[in-house]
């Protein structure tokens, strides 16, 4: 635990004292909300797509800012020698999580409040249990950016995964159109997705009311993706050292 | 402490179908510098990162201090890699106290003590607030230096340690260096220049992935059976007569 904290204050401390991305993390969120609200002028579709599109957007900016940071721990060689200290690969992957999450949170946050309170996003369930299933999200957005990272050389590759990880998942997990409009095999492939249960999870919450215990399926499925992606992130951990 | 601070016994790796490392053999008894001397591609760099556990091993085995490498053997080995490797955004200070904790430096007071002990060593006190990333490439591989020795290991890997330094720094890592072995730890050195291997107790010369030699500096200069000759006419030598064995 106490290696773990010490890699998370690290990263955070990190990230902090880079001003730019600070500020890019702060406003980005708002400028990309504020788009959404001026192109989607019917408040029936806003309420009905901001949700899904608040699940995708902390997926996106999870995944981002967790890969490109640590593939730069690897070509720095930081990662490389951590992993020859005596901390466990365990405490790496956490303590990284933990530290990116505070950022990814803080994305989503700015966000979800921007859009509930200034955009007037309709919704129903509590604030809290909203927030924590985006945290969920979270998590599992700063995982896949960890694993993932293990397949990148550079950034520009790390960006290349964005049409390939996130692009799909937008038009097929029911972002944008339900998924049962779609043509069958897409159907199917939505099944075995993160996001179709990150966007239904959160439409639960927000627009039909639901508590947390009424999406158990969603918390279930986006929790087993999250350690499974924590497991292979960890397993990734030697790639690139060689 | 064990008899042999490193034991290295028939190591093989393979990167793909290429062999890297190929049958090495070696044993380091504690308190000596021990150098890793062989030109660029030789394995240098590889069979440090065997010994430091960050790769594994196709064949032959490991023991450091006693112990194949693992997370509890880490505790008391130190790792200098190539690259300084350290956080740019992080002060020198910060970067210095982070290893020390992740070491097992957790008691406050004991680690500030040992971090301002190590920024004096390292000559860097006056520059302990500033960020690495505005640091030169000397200052940096100080700070490297500070980050692996901070927790004061028995067992320092330490990959081209005075690679781009000035004569001036690199004689006052080597001061340091002699100081270490002094008080017992036992420090393996890699380099491709001789005047590093002059300075190490005992010497391996790796060429594409063997050991072709090892011994003292004295010893090898001697087994040429040459009177008078440098280390790097050794070591060349070690090489062409390797090289003529291959052909035959």
């Amino acid at each position: 635990m106490y290696n773990m904290i010490t890699i998370a204050w690290r990263t955070i401390k990190q990230l902090v004292r880079d001003r730019r991305t600070i500020a890019l993390i702060l406003i980005v969120p708002l400028v990309i909300a504020s788009l959404i609200g001026v192109s989607v002028p019917d408040k029936t579709i806003l309420n009905y797509t901001l949700p899904a599109i608040l699940a995708t957007l902390i997926l996106f900016f999870g995944f981002l800012l967790s890969g490109i940071s640590f593939l730069r721990e690897r070509y720095q060689g930081t990662r490389e020698r951590l992993m020859a200290s005596p901390v466990s690969r365990l405490d790496i992957i956490c303590g990284y999580l933990l530290g990116f999450l505070l950022f990814a949170m803080a994305q989503t946050l700015i966000l979800f409040f921007y859009t509930v309170y200034v955009l007037k996003v309709d919704f129903k369930g509590d604030l809290w249990q909203i927030v924590l299933f985006q945290v969920l999200i979270g998590i599992l957005a700063v995982c896949l950016g960890i694993f993932i990272s293990a397949f990148a050389r550079n950034e520009f590759q790390m960006i290349q995964f964005i049409p390939l990880i996130i692009v799909p998942q937008v038009f097929i997990c029911g972002v944008l159109f339900p998924v049962e409009q779609l043509p069958g095999y897409l159907q199917w492939i939505a099944r075995f997705l993160p996001l179709t249960y990150g966007v239904d999870g959160i439409r639960a919450l927000m627009l039909e009311g639901k508590s947390l215990l009424g999406i158990g399926r969603e918390i279930g499925v986006l929790s087993g993706y999250a350690v499974a992606l924590m497991i292979f992130a960890g397993i990734s951990l030697r790639r690139g050292i060689a | 402490m064990p008899e042999s601070a490193l034991l290295i016994k028939s190591l093989v790796f393979n990167y793909g179908k290429l062999r890297v490392i190929d049958n090495i053999s070696l044993e380091v008894p504690a308190g000596i510098s021990f150098g890793l001397l062989g030109s660029n591609g030789a394995g240098k760099t590889t069979l440090i990162r065997l010994m430091v556990g960050l790769l594994k091993p196709a064949g032959g085995s490991i023991h450091c201090l006693g112990h194949p490498p693992s997370p509890a053997v880490a505790r008391n080995t130190g790792y200098m890699p190539q690259l300084p490797a350290l956080y740019n955004e992080l002060t020198v200070e910060e970067n210095i106290d982070f290893f020390a904790r992740i070491y097992g430096l957790r008691d406050g007071r004991l680690r500030s003590a040992r971090v301002e002990e190590v920024l004096r060593l390292i000559e860097l006190w006056r520059k302990r607030k500033t960020p690495v990333s505005q640091l030169s490439g000397g200052m940096k591989q100080r700070v490297s230096l500070g980050c692996a020795v901070v927790h004061q290991p028995r067992l320092l890997f330490l990959d081209e340690p005075t690679a781009g330094l000035d004569p001036d720094l690199r004689m006052s890592f080597w001061e340091y260096f002699n100081s270490l072995t002094e008080k017992g730890a036992t420090l393996i050195i890699s380099s491709h220049t001789m005047d590093d291997a002059a300075r190490c107790r005992r010497l391996a010369f790796l060429k594409e992935g063997k050991v072709i030699a090892q011994g003292s500096p004295a010893e090898l200069k001697a087994a040429t059976g040459r009177a008078d000759i440098s280390l790097e006419d050794a070591f060349l030598y070690y090489i062409r007569h390797t090289r003529a064995k291959e052909n035959v």
